[in-house]
């Protein structure tokens, strides 16, 4: 039988592809890919949990909201992607290091 | 016109003094612009005629008149310029007028055509300026002033052909002796201030002057005083052993050895020695007296044999102001300065005549592009018939030189030489040999005149040319040498051509003997002296022009020594010079090895201290600080390479604090 345990188990590692996603790829669109991953890992756990409550069903709920703000996350993102891109002709994030000392 | 013609003595006397200043002042100015000349000949022929119509004529026989200006203060003594008139000053100051205005118009003639003559008559200025001022002054360190510059613008007109080598060294010769003569003189000036607290003439030997008012004064420095003095006017007036620069002199233009060295500048020592007369003592007198008495002996015994006619005549200035000096040595300073007067006239004349002789002979060099000496009396010869204007215009100052009746130089040769034997006879024993080898010396004089004159104007002309053309000196050359011939005669200065003591000169000078006068003495050494001349001329005559020349010009000693001068000159090279040059040598040497030895070990001493704090700093103090800041640096720069700008480790390192943190929390 499926319980909560292997939920978390799938969230923990679709989360830690994420992080790796975010933290190894060389292109920006990946890492943004990388951070859906994590942003649906913790969406996972909050719908696994919200079997407990079983009243208002604030768990579903709010993975709902959760899914629609990540939604426009990621246009912002593109956004901010398309923007470097044309300033910098790159989307590699090791060419974008104007933040150095 | 009244206002006019009383300007007083003073005023013109200034005048007289600035106007050659002025006038040297404009061509200093005007430079190249200025050729002709025309300034210094006005300005000299202004002063002339004021020096003798309004200082001389109301001096000379008047009473003295000064005035005094203060000049600067020291403490509580004040110094004063002030200008004396009286006989003596006034009549120096007219005969320089003279014989310089004679110069001056010779000198448009003489110096035509020299691409330096702007220089010419700017020198020529500034000397009649120094020796005008000279002659007025009354306080004797403005005499010391006008006496220096006196002797630059001598040292300017040896040189005035400074291209030629002899020239520049001559007048360095004549700077340089003249320079131990100023220190004499400015020794003695100290000297007298130390003992009178006064350089003014007047107050010091006035009749009731510090000089005899302060009678107790130490014998010592009075003669230490005196002697000084007495070397100054021997640089200056060419006496022995300091006479050598004057033969060298006569590098300069004729003209200007003519003003200079052998009429004014010369006796300017002389005219010292009379200014300053009271100030001598019996033994200062005595030394003075001695050393006229070798200066004419040896200098008439070096013109015998010189082949330079400016040298013989140079040889035989020295030799006449050696008889000036032996008077002022006497006591008989107005015989002196008679003969200084005297002698000025004639011996202008002779190198004025000399002049136009070389200037002709120099014309043929020139005409024949041969390499003679111009100057050569051996070159010349027969001249007369050519240049008979000159020639007896020469002969009439060789006649006054060699002291023949009827002339100047005989008045005023017999005054001396009178005196000097009545001051021999009354001193008897040794003092006699200063009047006997005066009379040798003046007989000796009428030889070596003679011989000149032999061999310049009659015989046979020497040298053999192709082009013959001499002829007589211009016009402008002779009206100056006509005049000075007139001043060779008696008229000039005395009614009775036999007697000197009816001169006008000695009136105006009055000086007291101190020897009794003996009067058959002026009777039979006139005559006497004639003879011994005349045996002279005629000696001179058969050897020179009869060719019985008894003594070999070649290797005979006598000759030879005369010849070059007693080889005082090489003696003085020998001593002076070359001492001075081993003296300077070894200053060199302790300069180079002891003074700059030691700089130099100081030198290194620092250095090496210096290295050794240096390498302190360095290392030490250095190292320390840039230690200190390295370790500051690398440890920067360990923590520089995480602040790389790439986001994604950004990140990673968050995520690792905050699992870092996380683990933290699970193990507590």
């Amino acid at each position: 039988m499926i319980t909560l345990t292997h939920f978390l188990i799938v969230s923990a590692c679709l989360f830690c592809i994420g992080l790796y996603a975010v933290l190894a790829k060389r292109n920006a669109i990946l890492i943004l890919i990388g951070i859906e991953f994590m942003i649906n890992a913790a969406i996972l756990n909050l719908v696994a949990f919200g079997r407990y409550d079983k009243l208002v069903y604030g768990g579903q709920i709010f993975a709902l909201f959760a899914i629609v703000l990540a939604a426009a996350a990621v246009a912002v993102g593109l956004a901010i992607i398309l923007n470097v891109y044309q300033h910098y002709k790159s989307i590699n994030p090791d060419d974008i290091t104007d933040l150095r000392d | 016109m009244n206002g006019l013609m009383n300007i007083s003595p003073i005023t013109s006397s200034i005048i007289i003094t600035l106007l050659p200043l002025l006038a040297f002042i404009i061509q200093a100015l005007l430079g190249k612009r200025t050729q002709s000349g025309f300034i210094s000949l006005i300005a000299i022929v202004i002063s002339t005629i004021l020096s003798a119509f309004f200082v001389f004529t109301k001096i000379w026989m008047n009473t003295p008149q000064m005035v005094d200006y203060n000049w600067f203060t020291i403490g509580h003594h004040t110094f004063t310029a002030g200008i004396l008139l009286n006989n003596l000053t006034a009549l120096m100051q007219l005969l320089v007028c003279i014989i310089a205005l004679a110069v001056h118009v010779y000198s448009k003639s003489y110096m035509k055509g020299d691409p330096g003559i702007h220089r010419y008559w700017m020198y020529l200025s500034l000397f009649c300026f120094a020796m005008l001022g000279l002659c007025i002054s009354k306080n004797l360190l403005i005499m010391y002033i006008f006496w220096e510059l006196v002797g630059f613008a001598s040292y300017l007109l040896i040189g005035f052909w400074f291209t030629k080598d002899s020239a520049v060294q001559a007048n360095k010769k004549a700077f340089i002796v003249n320079r131990i003569g100023d220190l004499g003189f400015l020794l003695g000036l100290a000297t007298l201030y130390s003992l009178y607290g006064s350089l003014d003439l007047t107050e010091l030997f006035a009749l009731d002057g510090l000089f005899y008012n302060l009678p107790n004064q130490p014998t010592g420095l009075l003669t230490f005083s005196g002697i000084c003095f007495f070397i100054g006017a021997m640089a200056k007036s060419a006496q022995f052993p300091l006479h050598v620069w004057l033969p060298d002199a006569m590098e300069g233009p004729t003209a200007v050895s003519s003003l200079i060295h052998a009429a004014t500048m010369v006796a300017a020592g002389v005219f010292l020695l009379s200014s300053i007369f009271p100030l001598f003592n019996a033994s200062v007198l005595l030394i003075i007296t001695i050393i006229g008495t070798m200066t004419a002996l040896s200098a008439a015994c070096f013109a015998l044999s010189q082949r330079d006619i400016k040298k013989i005549l140079a040889f035989s200035t020295i030799s006449q102001l050696g008889f000036m000096v032996v008077a002022i040595g006497i006591g008989a300073w107005d015989a002196g300065m008679f003969h200084l007067i005297t002698h000025a006239f004639f011996k202008c004349l002779l190198f004025l005549g000399a002049g136009a002789v070389i200037h002709e002979m120099s014309h043929l060099k020139e005409i024949n592009q041969l390499d003679f000496d111009p100057q050569d009396i051996n070159n010349m010869g027969n001249l007369r018939k050519w240049m008979p204007k000159t020639f007896i215009l020469m002969a009439v100052a060789s006649l006054a030189l060699a002291g023949f009746p009827l002339t100047s130089g005989f008045l005023s040769k017999d005054a001396i030489l009178i005196a000097t034997l009545e001051w021999g006879i009354q001193h008897g024993s040794f003092y006699l040999l200063v009047p006997i080898t005066l009379i040798i010396v003046s007989i000796l004089t009428s030889f070596y005149i003679s011989r000149l004159m032999f061999k310049v104007f009659f015989g046979e002309f020497k040298l053999t040319v192709k082009k013959f053309k001499l002829q007589e000196a211009s016009a402008i050359m002779l009206w100056p040498m006509l005049f000075l011939g007139i001043g060779c005669l008696f008229l000039l200065f005395s009614w009775n051509p036999l007697s000197y003591q009816s001169a006008s000169i000695f009136k105006g000078l009055i000086v007291s003997y101190q020897f009794s006068e003996i009067h058959a003495l002026h009777m039979l050494l006139p005559v006497g002296l004639t003879i011994g001349s005349l045996i002279a001329g005629s000696v001179a005559w058969n050897w020179y022009i009869r060719n019985k020349y008894p003594l070999n010009p070649q290797g005979n000693k006598w000759i030879e020594f005369t010849f070059n001068q007693g080889y005082i000159n090489e003696f003085y090279s020998v001593i002076f010079v070359n001492g001075t040059i081993l003296f300077s040598k070894g200053l060199f040497w302790f300069d180079r090895t002891i003074i700059d030895g030691l700089v130099r070990f100081v030198g290194e001493v620092t250095k090496g201290l210096a290295s050794l704090s240096s390498w302190f700093d360095r290392i030490i103090v250095d190292g320390l600080i840039n230690k200190v800041g390295s370790t500051t640096y690398y440890i920067g720069h360990l923590l520089r390479w995480a602040q790389n700008g790439r986001l994604q480790n950004y990140l990673g390192f968050a995520f690792t604090l905050v699992l870092i943190g996380i683990i933290y929390l699970i193990l507590q």
